[in-house]
């Protein structure tokens, strides 16, 4: 197993199309783990950051822990992909947050020449009382819709904690995406979903349920998604929040903008609610771009077309 | 000469075919300021939004002539490529757009420093500004002087602006004033605006009065202004807050 950063060249350049620090995911002491299919290539721990992983045959199982009180200040990379253009990756990352600690995770996903891919992760996470943890989940499925992606995550925040988590996936196509993510809250715990998704092509699939359960005390979510159906793409997306305890407080805020023909965007929350003081609420607009929005663009030179780019790159971004 | 000329135009709502303009004519000098007036409902926006080829209203007839071209039957982009802008009355947000990207929209040319001097001309503090996003997180006023600065960024020929000073403070909406003239002066462009306060008379030059979809009279501002304070019955309000206007 090296020690040494050395990042294939298809990974940069996937990661450099996602917006990532392609430098710094490269520099001397930033602590990482990179894996293609089931090989461990480099990896990188810092103080207070333990690593354990292991390879088995068709994946990688991987164990972060954040130890109690330590704040890493640098940005952790997580990389994880298929290089070839067909396979099959699973990985297993568990990572723990202890109590106080604070990290910031930046993790890209690639199968940059995809034709007939199956990636299955199956992510479990524990922040301890009063952790912070920033996650954010970029991904790349080349360009062919040939990618099969189904990411699992199960978290678990306990009292205090908070866990900002953000997927992205608006570069090139989607291929079959489904994503299940459940967490649950302890008391005055807080958590930020992002999802942010864009289809290119009528093979272009995508699924995803967030589901958040409030159970403590004060415990606060919001889940917001944004998403565009663009060139016959479906997307779907279910956004469920169940509070459970007095002072939870849920927001869900859905924006899916269709265009073209065949595009299919659909919505679905789902709040429930458990306790007299507890509250949810959600916000949901699926269809064309805001005519408003388009016409100010319009009046500053942009095209239809220009202006509805413009719009969706926003949401988006 | 004139920039605009705007010959009997009839517009209609493409929703319900309900006639709101008849045959509205009036001219908009180069390099002026002039001042659209009129009560709620008389149709001010109306004519804003026809100007710029909005198809929510159909043109049934006249016609209108942007720097000696016939635009009547051009797209709203086609019009704003020739040097024709709008800012809407109330601007729309932009989720996820920053404000330098948003000036950037329609003149990817412009340098940082170039967008950095226009908001400093509207009253923002480049540094404070030029990253924050154009969502619900500015304040209305931000957002209007953003709407402001995004035409600017343009370099329009003649800018229609819906009611700039509506919503604003009074100490606002006379600073207002000086950056509407500060664009006059440095863009060289015209500006039609659209307006309800009696004070816009310290920069305006001409004047169009409009009642229920019909000019009543267009040319200098003080006549103008006269003929409008006395359809309201409010002459001695225009006087009092005005002192600019006693020769009316
Ligand atoms: N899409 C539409 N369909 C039908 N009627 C409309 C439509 N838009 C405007 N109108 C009507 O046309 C008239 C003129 O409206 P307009 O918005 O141009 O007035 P305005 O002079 O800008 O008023 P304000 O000072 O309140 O902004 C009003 O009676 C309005 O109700
Ligand atoms: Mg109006």
């Amino acid at each position: 197993m090296s020690q040494n950063n050395a990042l294939p060249k298809k990974f940069i350049s996937s990661a450099k199309k996602c917006g990532f620090d392609t430098a710094l995911m490269q520099a001397a002491g930033v602590p990482h783990f990179y894996a293609e299919s089931n090989k461990i290539l480099s990896f990188q721990k810092t103080a207070g950051l333990e690593m354990k992983a292991q390879s088995f045959k068709e994946g990688v199982k991987i164990k972060l822990i954040v130890k109690k009180g330590v704040k890493i200040k640098k940005p952790i990379f997580l990389c994880f992909g298929i290089l070839k253009n067909q396979g099959k990756q699973i990985i297993l990352p568990e990572i723990i947050l202890e109590e106080k600690a604070e990290a910031k995770i930046l993790a890209h996903c690639t199968f940059p020449i995809a034709e007939k891919i199956t990636h299955r992760m199956e992510t479990v996470m524990k922040l301890g009382k009063n952790s912070r943890l920033s996650y954010q989940e970029k991904h790349y499925h080349g360009e062919n819709f040939g990618a099969e992606v189904l990411p699992n995550f199960k978290v678990l925040l306990e009292r205090g904690s908070f866990f900002n988590n953000e997927f992205i996936l608006d570069q090139g196509s989607v291929g079959k995406l489904k994503i299940n993510l459940e967490m649950e809250l302890k008391k005055e715990a807080l958590v930020e979903i992002t999802n942010k998704i864009v289809t290119r092509g009528e093979k272009d699939k995508v699924e995803i349920f967030d589901k958040v359960l409030l159970r403590g005390e004060n415990s606060k979510s919001l889940i917001k998604s944004r998403a565009a159906a663009i060139g016959g793409g479906s997307v779907f997306l279910q956004g469920e929040t169940v509070a459970l305890a007095k002072g939870a407080c849920g927001h869900i805020d859905c924006q899916e903008i269709v265009i073209g023909k065949k595009s299919i965007a659909k919505a679905i929350p789902i709040v429930e609610v458990c306790h007299p003081e507890a509250r949810v609420t959600h916000e949901a607009s699926v269809g064309k771009v805001n005519q408003k929005e388009l016409e100010t663009l319009m009046t500053r030179g942009l095209s239809e077309e220009e202006a509805t780019d413009f719009i969706v790159k926003g949401v988006v971004r | 000469m004139a920039l605009l000329k705007i010959k009997n135009l009839s517009v209609k709502s493409g929703e319900n075919n309900k006639e709101i303009l008849k045959n509205i004519s009036l001219e908009i000098d180069e390099k002026s300021i002039h001042v659209l007036m009129g009560a709620n409902g008389s149709g001010k926006s109306t004519l804003a939004y026809a100007l710029m080829g909005i198809s929510r209203f159909k043109v049934t007839g006249g016609s209108v002539i942007f720097l000696n071209k016939n635009i009547t039957k051009l797209s709203i982009d086609q019009r704003a490529k020739m040097g024709m802008t709008l800012a809407f009355q109330e601007p729309a947000i932009f989720e996820g757009i920053s404000v330098q990207d948003f000036l950037r929209a329609g003149n990817k040319k412009i340098s940082r420093k170039k967008t950095e001097e226009i908001l400093s001309l509207i009253g923002l503090e480049p540094k404070k500004f030029i990253n924050r996003y154009v969502d619900q997180t500015l304040s209305g006023g931000e957002r209007k002087r953003i709407e402001l600065a995004s035409v600017i960024a343009l370099k329009p020929k003649l800018i229609i602006l819906d009611e700039p000073d509506a919503g604003l403070d009074i100490i606002i909406y006379r600073e207002l004033y000086g950056i509407l003239e500060n664009i006059k002066r440095e863009t060289k462009a015209s500006i039609l605006l659209i307006s309800h306060r009696e004070e816009v008379g310290l920069i305006a030059d001409r004047a169009t009065f409009l009642r229920r979809g019909k000019t009543i009279c267009s040319g200098p501002f003080r006549p103008v202004m006269r003929k409008y304070c006395q359809s309201l019955k409010r002459k001695e309000i225009c006087l009092k807050t005005m002192p600019c206007l006693k020769n009316l």
